[in-house]
């Protein structure tokens, strides 16, 4: 208790609770959020198929996992979705970010708000939508439920988060650099590649990076589009658990935990050296 | 002064024979309803330092940008070096810029900077190494190459501001406030700087200022402008000694401007009675003579007047305010008709003015007055 309040001052008090109730209300928090977490990470490396009691370390079912060819097939079907939907929807999204920040036309303010809109859509009825849609338009032209669909859905919902992160990024910056530029011969295009998007890529990465997981992590909306065969990751772990808890799934979760804080963190330090950089 | 006389060129006599680097022919430029600029028209010479000068809003940003191609008029036509610059790019226009924020690409060290534009124009490699490098022994900041500008003064920004614009030798440099953001010191070097490097390399240099004093320190000829018109267009002793009319003599220095109807008018000697109901004596040097019980003004500088009980305009004054101004103090005096006065004494060990409060007696001559238009 005593590390809390900092010798010789007076026992201070927060909102009428004491200092150790104050010490004891954050413990807990932080526990509801990271102890299932933990467990979960702490049993993929039990030595036998029990999730509750610890017997001993082991990387048996790190092994099962590599060796199950369904699983690698969704990590390679999440990977692939994952790759070119961040291509796609960091293209639009910046271009996207470029026109709203640098145009006016008739209609911006809706399109920016819009914009803002689609990142707090809920996602299941996002899903509906899409399924409704791509059966009614899609599969009369011959494009079964797939991996063309959860390309499409992902780049969907992913566009404005991008666009949302380049935007942030085009404010802070001067125009006149661009205007010294094309002062100093650089035509539109040039001065777009040569300053315009240096300067901006932090922004465009850390976006890239931001899609990359969201589309990484999805599950609500690939369930309603994936089809038959072709599912990703999430979808894989959700149909394994319904044949029972298994210490393969606590393995997949690790990694795939592991890969979504690498590139989260990947991707705000980035940022942050980027703009260090710039001072 | 000598010096500043032979720098001025009036028009006619050598102009005649300079080609015109820019050319604003009737220039107007609307944002909408607002009129930025009104019907311009001026010829800048080649080799020459050219200032617009003016409060903010007058429209000399706008009319700079115009040149440089960022900004297309409303109506009216601009000439670089003879060709017409209507609806060309920026990027295809032999002018360079130096912006007021220097707009120093961040991403780029020093050398990238400056190359730049010799880059974009495909000049072989050997020669750009060779011209960035001279580019940058010219603005002092030869060894700071690989620099990025994150690690540069704002002083040392600005030379490399100036340094990539030079580099591409530009039939005409265009300057918007670059000293604006350089503390004191740094902005008086910079001043002399620049126009020593601008007579060193020959190249016109339009120069947009707020700065009174940068204007008539660095500058040929100045427009003066209030707004999007030009109020005068001359060299700094002209400005300063004969301003055109009321805007120019109270934005040129500082100024003492008496308003009234003209009470005796005797070939070029105008006797002014004051709306105070004082009597000023001025001599009328412009074109135009007011005539008797005609409104006009008579401006006279502070540091025409001094204490003293002999000269064409005497008047008793007291004493309101004392101002040290370190090479000189400035005096605030009201006048027993009524109205103020500032006068300038220049301050010597030997030199004791009157206190503040004290009765005194102020004198100027009207050889130093002006007639002002409105």
């Amino acid at each position: 208790m005593a590390a809390t309040t900092p010798k010789g001052s007076r026992k201070g008090t927060m909102g009428g609770l004491p200092d150790w109730g104050l010490l004891l209300g954050s413990v807990l928090v932080y526990l509801f959020l990271y102890a299932p977490i933990a467990v979960l990470i702490f049993f993929s490396f039990n030595s036998t198929r029990s999730t509750q009691v610890w017997t001993g370390f082991s990387l048996e079912w790190y092994g099962q996992l590599l060796s199950d060819p369904t699983i690698l097939q969704a990590l390679r079907t999440s990977l692939t979705v994952g790759v070119i939907a961040t291509l796609i929807a960091t293209v639009i999204g910046t271009m996207t970010a470029l026109a709203l920040s640098r145009h006016s036309f008739r209609g911006r303010a809706v399109a920016d708000t819009a914009i803002y809109a689609a990142t707090v859509m809920p996602e299941i009825v996002v899903g509906v939508s899409l399924l409704v849609f791509f059966v009614s338009v899609f599969v009369p032209m011959g494009i079964q439920l797939g991996i063309t669909t959860i390309v499409i859905a992902h780049v969907a919902f992913t566009i404005s988060f991008v666009t949302i992160v380049v935007r942030a990024r085009l404010s802070g910056m001067d125009r006149s650099v661009e205007e010294a530029a094309q002062d100093l011969g650089a035509s539109p295009v040039q001065t777009f590649f040569r300053v315009t998007l240096p300067l901006i890529l932090p922004g465009v990465m850390a976006g890239a990076l931001l899609a990359f997981t969201l589309s990484f992590d999805d599950f609500v909306i690939t369930f309603f589009i994936s089809g038959v065969g072709s599912s990703t990751l999430p979808l894989k772990i959700y149909s394994m658990i319904k044949f029972g808890v298994s210490p393969v799934i606590n393995a997949l979760s690790t990694v795939v935990l592991v890969a979504t804080l690498f590139l989260i963190f990947g991707g705000s330090r980035l940022l942050v050296r980027k703009e260090n950089a710039q001072e | 002064m000598e010096d500043r006389q032979t720098r001025e060129r009036p028009p006619g006599t050598r102009d005649a024979e300079r080609g015109v680097a820019v050319r604003l022919a009737g220039i107007t430029k609307r944002f909408g309803e607002f009129v930025a600029v009104d019907d311009l028209n001026l010829d800048i010479y080649e080799g020459e330092f050219f200032s617009l000068l003016g409060p903010s809003g007058c429209g000399k940003t706008t009319t700079l940008r115009m040149i440089a191609g960022f900004e297309e008029p409303t109506e009216g036509e601009i000439s670089v070096a003879g060709e017409e610059v209507q609806g060309v790019p920026p990027y295809r226009r032999p002018v360079n810029t130096v912006f007021q924020s220097y707009a120093i690409f961040p991403h780029l060290n020093v050398f990238d900077n400056v190359a730049f534009g010799l880059r974009r124009a495909k000049v072989p490699r050997d020669e750009v190494a060779s011209r960035v490098t001279d580019a940058c022994e010219m603005v002092q900041l030869a060894g700071f190459e690989k620099r990025k500008p994150g690690m540069l003064s704002g002083g040392q920004q600005q030379r490399v501001a100036l340094a990539r614009a030079l580099v591409n030798r530009p039939k005409v440099l265009l300057l918007d406030e670059p000293l604006g953001a350089l503390d004191l010191k740094l902005r008086k070097e910079m001043q002399l700087e620049l126009k020593s490097l601008q007579e060193e390399v020959g190249i016109t240099f339009v120069y947009v200022t707020h700065d009174q004093e940068e204007a008539l320190t660095m500058s040929d000829r100045i427009a003066v402008m209030n707004e999007g018109k030009v109020q005068q267009l001359a060299g700094p002793t002209t400005l300063y000694e004969t301003p055109a009319n009321r805007f120019v003599a109270g934005f040129i220095g500082q100024t003492n401007v008496f308003s009234g109807t003209v009470e005796a008018a005797d070939g070029d000697r105008v006797t002014l009675r004051t709306r105070e109901g004082s009597r000023v004596e001025a001599v009328v040097r412009g074109e135009t003579v007011p005539k008797e019980s005609e409104e006009t003004h008579v401006a006279v500088r502070p540091e025409k007047v001094r204490f003293g009980e002999s000269g064409d305009n005497v008047c008793a004054a007291e004493v309101k305010q004392i101002v040290y101004l370190g090479a000189s103090t400035q005096y605030i005096v009201r006048l027993e008709g009524g109205g103020k006065l500032v006068l300038y004494q220049q301050n010597a060990f030997d030199a004791t003015g009157p206190s503040e409060g004290d009765g005194v007696s102020v004198a100027w001559d009207a050889q130093n007055c002006l007639v002002l238009e409105d």
